[in-house]
């Protein structure tokens, strides 16, 4: 039989506490999730009814833009061929200077506390920069075309790379490195002989993923004057030349899907 | 030789690690340390190899103070003391050819090796060290398609190509099978005794002491307990270092 003192035990049990005090978080969590996206649909100014009233006008712009305008594909090559120019670009120069930047920025390797902090600190200023920011920069510095293009996707590829570069050599294991270090080996030696070929694949697969990310990024950049393929569809929608635009979105889609299968099958054969 | 005298370590709390400890290896001599876990024969090593810098005391290896040194000098002396530790530690994507060659890079300058590059001689060199671990077939292999023992005849080859003067050997067969095991420590005495190495040797495996040593050192908290041929060390001895531990 049950006693009082039972009861009590069991209603002031922890365990039992303990669920109906995690029970009060996750509803308060709950709340303030449900907060959140309220707030975000006041500040937007959401109007979900304009979707509806608005349907005939994108009707109307679909219906304009078919047939897409296949007589003008010759003269696209060139801006696509800049598209995929200006992310190659940006990626190797990207590669190029974030792999010493990401060395020094990286805790494991890095020679002292201060180079640390400093590598760590460009590899910031490079990321949280939005590349279409970096782009307007370039744009105002050298002028319109291609050129700021591929240095505004270099910069921010900088910072992108230097950092899961960083993060890279940073989980690598170490012993082969410390083995290596104690045989009396130089520290350059150390590096190239055994931190490179260990994270060698994974450096590799990362860049080939940023260059996927690069195209799609290169694509937007046109939008505010640095060439490529971006900038025609731009100039396309402003001379409401919307059978041009759907080329330009087919040659976008076949470009950006290439790109990402090409990438995946490259990093899944590194794996 | 490597000779040790007078090694102490006290850490900056205050534990004390090591306490006067003595100990020499002559050329094609294989010295096994024993001791129970947190004795200080990790430590030991780690002093020896310079990555813990002791309180006081020297360790000089064919003559030269190790404790003295610092910078490119130690560097510079660290290519004639080679250590095989517990786990192989190779670079697995290398082929085992280059793990081993790479043993030989602090002898080397050239910008080239700074870039990547393998000394042509230390490759062909790389074959003669594996054909004294009986590995040789294996060269063009990725090392990380070994097994745990030909890892670590792998790791004594890049020992060898460093043309040390001394080997030490941290708990090399601790995560081998008994065959394997045995067949290391076969290796290390025999580069003992056909490369006149001095080769000191921390191990948990008793028999294998008593099966290949030419002395047999305890370590107790942080000291020397004993340092004798094996023959003349009883069991009960080493049974001891053990026994304190536990208590």
């Amino acid at each position: 039989m049950t006693t009082f003192e039972d009861r009590v035990r069991v209603s002031v049990d922890p365990k039992q506490s303990r669920t109906g005090f995690s029970g009060a978080i996750q509803f308060t969590i709950l709340l303030a999730v449900v907060a959140l996206i309220v707030q975000s649909l006041y500040v937007v100014e959401a109007r979900p009814q304009d979707l509806i009233t608005g349907a005939h006008g994108m009707a109307d712009i679909i219906r304009r833009a078919m047939p897409p305008d296949f007589s003008k594909f010759r003269s696209e090559i060139w801006p696509t061929l800049e598209t995929i120019d200006i992310a190659i670009f940006g990626t190797a120069t990207g590669v190029i200077l974030a792999l010493p930047l990401a060395i020094l920025a990286a805790a494991n390797v890095t020679p002292a506390r201060w180079v640390y902090a400093l590598a760590r600190g460009i590899i910031s200023l490079c990321r949280v920069v939005p590349d279409l920011v970096w782009a307007l920069i370039f744009v105002a510095a050298v002028g319109l075309g291609p050129f700021p293009g591929a240095l505004a996707i270099s910069v921010h590829s900088i910072g992108m790379l230097g950092r899961l570069f960083a993060e890279t050599i940073e989980q690598m294991d170490m012993a082969p490195v410390d083995a290596l270090s104690l045989t009396g080996a130089r520290r350059a030696q150390v590096f190239t002989h055994a931190v490179l070929p260990s994270v060698i694949p994974s450096l590799l697969g990362i860049t080939l993923y940023r260059l996927d990310e690069n195209i799609r990024s290169s694509l937007v950049l046109g939008f505010v004057g640095a060439g490529g393929i971006g900038f025609q569809l731009l100039s396309a929608m402003n001379l409401f030349q919307y059978q041009e635009v759907s080329l330009l979105l087919i040659i976008v889609f076949v470009v950006v899907l290439v790109a990402e299968r090409s990438s995946a099958i490259l990093r899944a054969k590194l794996g | 030789m490597l000779e040790v005298r007078g090694l102490t370590l006290r850490y900056p709390n205050g534990k004390q690690a090591l306490t006067g400890v003595d100990l020499t290896v002559q050329p094609g001599e294989l010295v096994v340390v024993l001791g129970g876990n947190g004795s200080g024969k990790t430590t030991l090593l780690r002093c020896l190899t310079r990555t813990l810098a002791p309180t006081a005391g020297t360790v000089s290896v064919a003559g030269r103070d190790m404790t003295a040194l610092a910078g490119e000098e130690l560097r510079q002396a660290r290519t004639s003391l080679a250590l095989v530790s517990q786990h192989a530690s190779l670079v697995k994507r290398r082929s085992v050819r280059a793990n081993v060659a790479s043993g030989a890079l602090g002898h080397y300058s050239s910008f080239m090796t700074s870039l990547g590059r393998l000394p042509r001689e230390e490759l062909t060199l790389a074959h003669k060290y594996l054909d004294e671990v009986g590995l040789a077939d294996l060269a063009g292999q990725r090392a990380g398609t070994l097994s745990g023992g030909q890892a670590q005849r792998v790791a004594i080859a890049r020992a060898l190509a460093q043309r040390p003067r001394a080997v030490l050997a941290d708990e090399p067969v601790a995560s081998l099978d008994p065959e394997a095991a045995e067949e290391i420590m076969r290796l290390l005495k025999r580069l003992a005794k056909n490369d006149n190495l001095a080769v000191l040797c921390v191990l948990h495996q008793i028999d294998l002491a008593y099966g290949h040593a030419d002395r047999v050192v305890g370590i107790r908290d942080g000291r020397v307990a004993f340092d004798l041929p094996k023959e003349d060390v009883a069991r009960e001895r080493v049974h001891d270092l053990y026994l304190s531990q536990a208590a």
